[in-house]
């Protein structure tokens, strides 16, 4: 089995009896922005198993600057009649096909080296991108909700002692500090689209995308199971600073494309919605899963610095809202999640 | 009381002190010594680090390859640690080998307000499997804010902990407070700092940063480093035990390795000399000293006024040529100094 | 006494700031007409600036270009090296003369004040880097002057402000780049390359070292040389001025030279962008016919 065809048992996975969900879809077009990333890349892979095992006969498009390099990444995507790569940078957009039925504006790097290195590249791109896009939509009198993304970062830091951040759990942001210019950018981005949605009419719905796992996931970006990944692959060993008491949580790539499209075809307009795991795990539990999984089995290092202990984070979504209003479940878990990553990177 | 890292640059900073001339029989004598006193980290090479040796600097003795060749067969419980400055130090012709001959620690260090330049660095130290530490240099030409936003640069290219440098030993105690609690607050890895002595204050400094949340610490023997040299190891450990802090050091063995040094490879004992006052207080890298001596020799003026210039135009470190213009301005009647009106 | 000839038409591509302070500079020349200036932004303004001069834009890029193959005779392209390499096999179908203002250094390495003839030929030049368009003459004339020439090293303070994120996080090629050049204008043994930061406000000029080991140097011939390669540099980069030396201090060969950017559309201290946008556009103008003696009193 090639590493592509266990994207496909992904997909069936995470959609498990609840196809019949996705009717509204059949037959019309898609538009991503950012469709190259890991939102695009995924979202294609669902729509590519829909149209194959259950002819849904949808049409994607994916605008990225970087559209020509997705057929080295994803050929056996990049070469299908149903998708189309269009080469295009949403800062200087003005037109997307006017026979776009549906939208998931995913443009913009969630990478936190870029957002320090180069805030203005990264404010032009999820601001003036989402102007853009939103100009554009607007446009087209026929279209039938656009997705914005934004992210789980938008309400603030979550304190160790709370409980998972919900949609309304908003708390305020120093905006002198260059650490929160993405999530401010991503709160600019909500109220650009609220605006549109306000005076245009224009159907959006909000996610808030938390934490994410799986293939088409680059290793160099800097969180903490990218590096445990790379760490474990490269034999290791696994090197936490501190005591790994650090909670997150992890959502598999096929589940967050199929959440993905069900918020996109059933989510309220107007509303956002948390879209990630609520099963928190520590660092230190993640490294040994990670450790367990990897064929190296490589030795965990804690506690590797002093002082590493001090600082311990929690950032958990409560994810009741999409469970209610669209029915939504985490279907792939963290075992196989991460089974499954490391039989992609590995190629097994 | 926790534990604190201790990392000794005698090996690396010292070269400073003796333009970059220490033998391969002094790395070999200090670092054995160092070793049995069980000091963590010891830190070897050029004063400017990995790929450094160069006209601009000053060339060392001893090729980087053979002094990390020797330190690594001496060193059987520390690790060796180096200096690397992107910019001097190449990934390829530099960085690379060092980690083939078994580097175990690598400080990424940039000027204090450039964290990008050392992404790529960082990342191939992590993809080589090593520790790597980020390292802001000339840390008091940023307030501690902004110090705090290129520390984090750092912490997402993947540096495991963050030295702060008082490469010019221009900071007073609060100065190292705020900075090192900025980055502490700010930061989800571990705080280091070092110190220069050019205000007499690398000792004090030292405790300040570890009182603010500093896990990792610098020290040379008997101060050997740049300018007027750095925080003074045996001192410094013997203060910390006294305190309270647990550093995993043999006192013994380190006054030993300290005496041994003061023999075996240190010419000159560090003291605090007029141009190192100077260079304190216009804020001038320490490593410029020996440089600046000898070009204001050479174009007859005033070090001392050489200093102050530099420190007006906001000189980095690496920059050892302009030493030259200042003194040919100076020289040449272009500028004047007024010692009382320059900031401290 | 210049015989007027007609202008040759030129298309940028590429309209953030080295574009634009291109199309400014093109504007001056008696030998260059800008006939169209397109990149992907037209927000961008660069691309205001050029509508406001009356000269064509497009958003569409290369693709704008290779409509109307035989409208130039010379691209100049200031994207990116990831895009110059989708661009050159385009253009070089079309036969015209491409000036690389990206780091992707397919071309030749062109550095005016030495190599400008031997360039002629060349249907791709580069511009090598910032450190390589000061410090190379230097090393070329230490190269010819002096024998033995065992190390050449050269260092460049820049303004931090002048050295946005692709330049940081491509240091090390940077420094090979500018190594090889040195190395091969000036034939010495071995190279090094040094580049620093400054963050200083305000903003500091370019500056550059060059340091040599020579075994006996021959002083005279050396100032001599260096003395007139600099009137070379000044007529095609007016900002760069010879600062100390040559001298020697410590065994070393020391000469330090200023680039002080012109300011058209480059603020005047990024001197390093602008020598290279000064350069590109003396190589451009020696495409277009011009012919430029470097003796004193002849050709402006």
């Amino acid at each position: 089995m090639s590493r592509y065809d266990s994207l496909v048992e992904d997909c069936a996975l995470s959609i498990g009896a609840e196809a019949s969900t996705f009717a509204a879809l059949g037959n019309t077009r898609i538009l991503i922005t950012g469709g190259t990333g890991f939102v695009g890349s995924w979202v294609a892979e669902m729509i590519a198993f829909l149209n194959d095992r259950h002819k849904l006969g949808v049409h994607l498009t994916l605008l990225s600057p970087h559209a020509s390099e997705f057929s080295e990444r994803a050929p056996h995507l990049a070469g299908r009649s149903d998708i189309t790569l269009m080469e295009g940078d949403v800062r200087n957009i003005s037109a997307v096909p006017t026979d776009t039925d549906w939208i998931i504006h995913a443009a913009g790097s969630p990478d936190s080296r870029i957002h320090l290195s180069n805030p203005i590249r990264t404010m032009e791109t999820i601001v003036l991108g989402t102007q853009n896009v939103m100009q554009a939509a607007a446009r087209i009198g026929a279209l039938k909700r656009i997705l914005v993304l934004s992210s789980g970062l938008v309400c603030g830091p979550q304190q160790w002692e709370s409980a998972p951040l919900s949609e309304e759990s908003y708390s305020g942001m120093d905006c002198n500090r260059l650490a929160n210019l993405y999530a401010e950018s991503k709160r600019a981005a909500e109220m650009i689209a609220t605006g549109y949605r306000s005076q245009t009419g224009l159907p959006v719905v909000t996610a808030r995308p938390f934490t994410f796992i799986g293939p088409y996931q680059l290793l160099d970006r800097p969180w903490a199971i990218n590096n445990f990944l790379g760490e474990a692959l490269r034999g290791g060993p696994i090197r936490l600073q501190g005591n790994g008491s650090t909670v997150r949580s992890y959502m598999y790539g096929s589940d967050m494309a199929y959440w993905m499209l069900r918020l996109l075809v059933d989510g309220r307009i107007g509303a956002a919605y948390n879209i990630g795991s609520p099963q928190g795990i520590s660092l230190k539990e993640l490294a040994g899963m990670v450790a367990d999984f990897a064929e190296s089995h490589p030795r965990i290092e804690l506690n590797t610095l002093p002082g590493g202990e001090l600082h311990r984070s929690r950032w958990l979504p409560d994810v009741t809202k999409a469970e209610k209003d669209c029915g939504l479940k985490v279907r792939i878990g963290l075992d196989a999640a991460i089974r499954r990553t490391i039989a992609w990177h590995t190629g097994k | 009381m926790p534990n604190i890292l201790v990392s000794d640059p005698t090996l690396r900073d010292g070269n400073h002190a003796v333009a970059h001339q220490l033998t391969l029989e002094s790395i070999e004598t200090y670092a054995a010594a160092a070793d049995a006193a069980h000091v963590p980290i010891v830190e070897v090479g050029h004063g400017n680090g990995l790929g450094a040796s160069s006209m601009q600097v000053g060339q060392s003795l001893v090729p980087d390859r053979e002094m990390l060749i020797a330190a690594r067969e001496k060193l059987t419980q520390s690790k060796l640690g180096i200096h690397v400055i992107p910019g001097f130090a190449t990934i390829e012709k530099d960085l690379r080998p060092a980690i083939d001959i078994g580097v175990d620690v690598v400080r990424v260090a940039c000027h204090c307000s450039e964290a990008d330049i050392t992404q790529r660095h960082i990342a191939y130290v992590r993809e080589r499997g090593k520790q790597v530490f980020g390292v802001l240099m000339m840390s008091h030409m940023l307030e501690p804010t902004r110090l705090a936003e290129e520390a984090l640069k750092m912490e997402t290219y993947g540096a495991e902990a963050i030295i702060l440098m008082d490469s010019a030993g221009a900071l007073l105690p609060p100065d190292v407070s705020s900075r090192v609690s900025a980055l502490v607050e700010t930061l989800h890895i571990s705080v280091g700092f070092h110190a220069h002595n050019n205000l007499g204050m690398a000792i004090a400094n030292s405790l300040a940063a570890l009182e603010s949340g500093a896990t990792i610490i610098d020290g040379t023997a008997r101060g050997f480093g740049a300018g007027a040299g750095n925080a003074q190891l045996e001192v410094l450990i013997a203060v910390m035990h006294r305190v309270g802090y647990e550093t995993g050091i043999d006192l013994y063995k380190m006054l030993d390795a300290a005496d041994l040094a003061e023999r075996a490879i240190i010419p000159v004992i560090p003291t605090i000399k007029s141009t190192s006052i100077v260079s304190g207080l216009a804020g001038v890298f320490s490593g410029f000293a020996k440089h600046v001596d000898r070009v204001s020799s050479k174009f007859h003026v005033d070090p001392r006024d050489v200093f102050f210039e530099l420190g007006r135009r906001g000189i980095v470190a690496g920059q050892e040529d302009l030493i030259i213009e200042v003194a040919q301005a100076l020289s040449a009647g272009e500028l004047r100094i007024e010692a009382e009106k320059v900031e401290a | 006494m210049t015989i007027a000839q007609e202008k040759i038409p030129v298309a940028i591509i590429g309209t953030g700031n080295i574009g634009t302070d291109l199309l400014l500079k093109i504007q001056r020349s008696p030998y260059l007409d800008c006939k169209l200036f397109v990149g992907r932004n037209l927000n961008s303004q660069g691309m205001s600036r050029a509508v406001a001069l009356g000269v064509p834009i497009s958003d569409r890029s290369v693709e704008a270009i290779l409509e109307t193959p035989d409208a130039f005779k010379i691209v100049f392209d200031a994207t990116s090296a990831r895009d110059h390499l989708r661009h050159w096999p385009l253009l070089k179908k079309l036969g015209l003369k491409v000036i690389d203002m990206t780091p992707s250094h397919i071309g030749k390495m062109c550095i005016p004040a030495v190599n400008m003839a031997e360039c002629l030929n060349a249907q791709n030049v580069n511009m090598v880097t910032c450190g390589g368009q000061a410090s190379a003459p230097i090393a070329y004339v230490i190269g010819k002057t002096q024998k033995d020439v065992e190390y050449i090293e050269v260092v460049s303070s820049i303004a931090s402000r002048s050295a946005g994120p692709a330049t940081r996080i491509n240091l090390d090629e940077y420094i090979g780049t500018t190594e090889s050049a040195v190395q091969e204008f000036s034939g010495a043994k071995s190279t090094k390359a040094i580049l620093n930061l400054n963050p200083a406000m305000p903003c500091i000029n370019m500056q550059t070292t060059v340091f040599a080991k020579v075994v006996n140097p021959d002083m005279d011939a050396l100032k001599v040389g260096i003395e007139a390669m600099v009137e070379r540099i000044k007529r095609y980069v007016p900002g760069y001025s010879l600062i100390v030396g040559p001298i020697i201090e410590n065994g070393r060969v020391v000469i330090m030279v200023k680039t002080l950017g012109l300011g058209d559309y480059l603020p005047k201290y990024a001197g390093n962008l602008d020598i290279i946008n000064c350069a590109a556009i003396a190589m451009a103008e020696a495409f277009a016919g011009r012919k430029i003696s470097f003796e004193e009193g002849s050709d402006a």
